[in-house]
């Protein structure tokens, strides 16, 4: 599908905003950074850049070096500001705790999020970092970058900040580590004005939505995730910069069950591409498979030989349902049974397809470990079509959004208000009637506390007859 | 009716006994003065009064909270 923007595009030359040159970014050699030394001793830091693995330490202390050989009057915050960093975290390794105080006022106007207040509280040891605020930048649907686009943005962020980038937070935004209160309206002008780029997610409200590549690149993508992605960010403009909810709010979109940007771990809301129809199998194809002709999981473990492809042994023993056979020489998978593991499709995706009747499958309540511990999100939408303008995903959204604002406690995340008052509570407030998909074992655990109105002929029952068999 | 609110907002903003507040304290606030007060028209009161200069977002980065400009930390700490 093509993309269609919500207002018009301005073309923008990237080149025309870049401050510096690339020769003048370029301004030390190896040589140099060898025998730097920071303007602070920081021998724990530097244990950190011994081993096999790159350093955030050394990157730093490039952005330091560069820093000192850049023009100071082309800088708009102290060039100093990537050693006072390192010279504070020297002293919170020292000492075992943190040295940047909790939260703060900061914001540009009119966003409630966005910006989040870092103060340091040793500003008289490190005054380069006194203020060292965080900004998200709204990251494309996708992370699809153009490099000019890249090069002006690190150039406005050298001009008006540390320099220092985290590619990407978890919520998916760019972040943009450390300026001081003064640059804040500047830069945000910079960004919106110059380089039509939105501020992201902080706080409590809707956080940046993010998706995965999708039909942009995937064949298992089931839908088209940017799409989404970019729908759901431009309408819920308000959520995501005027926070009103109990905490924060993650929406992440997969295209299909292979889950590459987790949204079923990550997300309040997570969007799980997925089909009602049956696998599409290419008979051919799994014959080539099987006679060696395609290399399995598109080559991807030809590092080592593996021996002959055995499509017993590597797909139809593995499936977690066994819905597979081969019957005279055909595959044949039973799609009843089918739970979306992926493994058969990742394995022979030249024989293999998901179906074509494609939706989403829509999980509520996964978080990370603070205050009670990580959840994953639970099924409560096995299937729903996800098609522009995706009002019906809009409007279940909206429901549970109703609920978790009205009952959610302040710094309540969805999965803890859905524990806190039961699956079946969630359900009725949503209007989506109980399904064996929402239960990991329904034989074994029915889960589902059935009320009289809900089984045919109801039940009668005698409360002080039970008790006089049965103490409290 | 937003006037309304906007000055019951002001008036919790003012008296409350923490300088910064969630949201759902202020709506709780709003709704025990005016009970027919919407979330969602307590939330656009709020926002005018931000981008009056009234209020202020406070954030920690993972939670947000309200207050009153001049009440408590202000400027930077």
């Amino acid at each position: 599908m093509d993309f269609k923007a919500k207002r018009p595009q301005k073309e923008i030359k990237y080149e025309e905003l870049r401050i510096y040159t690339d020769e003048e970014l370029h301004n030390y050699s190896e040589e140099e950074l060898k025998d730097f030394k920071i303007k602070h001793d920081i021998p724990m830091l530097e244990e950190l850049e011994k081993g096999p693995w790159p350093s955030f330490v050394t990157d730093a202390k490039r952005e330091a070096l560069r820093r000192k050989k850049l023009p100071k009057e082309r800088m708009m915050i102290d060039p100093d500001v990537v050693d006072d960093l390192l010279g504070q975290l020297e002293l919170s390794f020292v000492d075992g705790e943190t040295h940047w105080k909790h939260g703060g006022i900061v914001g540009v106007f009119g966003y409630g999020g966005g910006v989040i207040g870092r103060y340091s509280d040793v500003p008289e040891k490190y005054p380069s970092v006194a203020h060292f605020h965080t900004l998200r930048v709204n990251q494309p649907a996708s992370k699809f970058y153009r490099t000019d686009y890249l090069r002006a943005l690190a150039d406005l962020w050298e001009f008006r900040g540390s320099g220092i980038f985290n590619m990407h937070g978890s919520t998916g935004d760019i972040i943009l580590l450390g300026t001081t209160t003064e640059q804040l309206e500047p830069l945000f002008y910079d960004l919106t004005h110059e380089l039509d780029q939105d501020l992201g997610g902080s706080g409590s409200n809707l956080r940046t939505p993010s998706c995965c590549i999708g039909k942009a690149r995937c064949e298992f993508a089931c839908i088209d995730t940017q799409d989404l992605c970019y729908e759901l960010t431009t309408h819920y403009q308000d959520e995501l910069h005027r926070p009103a909810f109990p905490y924060k709010f993650k929406i992440k979109i997969d295209g299909c069950a292979n889950g590459c940007v987790a949204s079923i771990a990550r997300s309040d809301m997570s969007l799980i591409g997925t089909w009602r129809d049956e696998i599409r199998i290419d008979q051919e194809a799994v014959r080539a498979y099987i006679n060696g002709e395609i290399e399995p999981n598109g080559g991807a473990h030809s590092g080592r030989d593996w021996g002959k492809f055995d499509i017993q042994k590597e797909v139809i023993d593995l499936c977690p349902t066994g819905c597979m056979t081969m019957e005279d020489g055909k595959l044949v998978i039973n799609d009843q049974e089918c739970n979306r593991c992926m493994h058969c499709i990742n394995v022979m995706p030249r024989a293999l397809r998901p179906g074509v009747d494609s939706g989403v499958s829509i999980l509520f309540g996964a978080k990370a470990p603070i205050l009670e511990g990580a959840q994953l999100a639970v099924l409560t939408v096995p299937f729903m079509k996800a098609e522009p303008p995706y009002d019906n995903i809009k409007e279940l959204l909206e429901k549970v959004w109703d609920w978790w604002i009205e009952e959610g406690k302040n710094r309540e995340r969805l999965g803890e208000l859905i524990q806190r008052k039961g699956l079946p509570r969630f359900l009725e407030v949503i209007g989506v009637p109980a399904a064996p998909q929402m239960v990991k074992m329904p034989r074994t655990n029915p889960y589902i506390f059935w009320k009289e109105e809900d089984v045919p002929g109801g039940w009668k029952r005698d409360i002080k007859d039970y008790r006089l068999r049965h103490k409290r | 009716m937003m006037e309304e609110i906007k000055q019951a907002i002001l008036e919790f903003a003012e008296t409350s006994k923490k300088s910064k507040f969630y949201f759902k304290d202020l709506e709780k606030a709003v709704q025990a003065k005016i009970p027919d007060a919407k979330m969602r028209d307590i939330k656009k009161a709020a926002t005018e009064l931000v981008n009056e200069e009234k209020l202020i977002y406070f954030s920690t980065g993972s939670t947000t909270m309200y207050g009153l400009k001049g009440r408590g930390i202000t400027e930077d700490q």
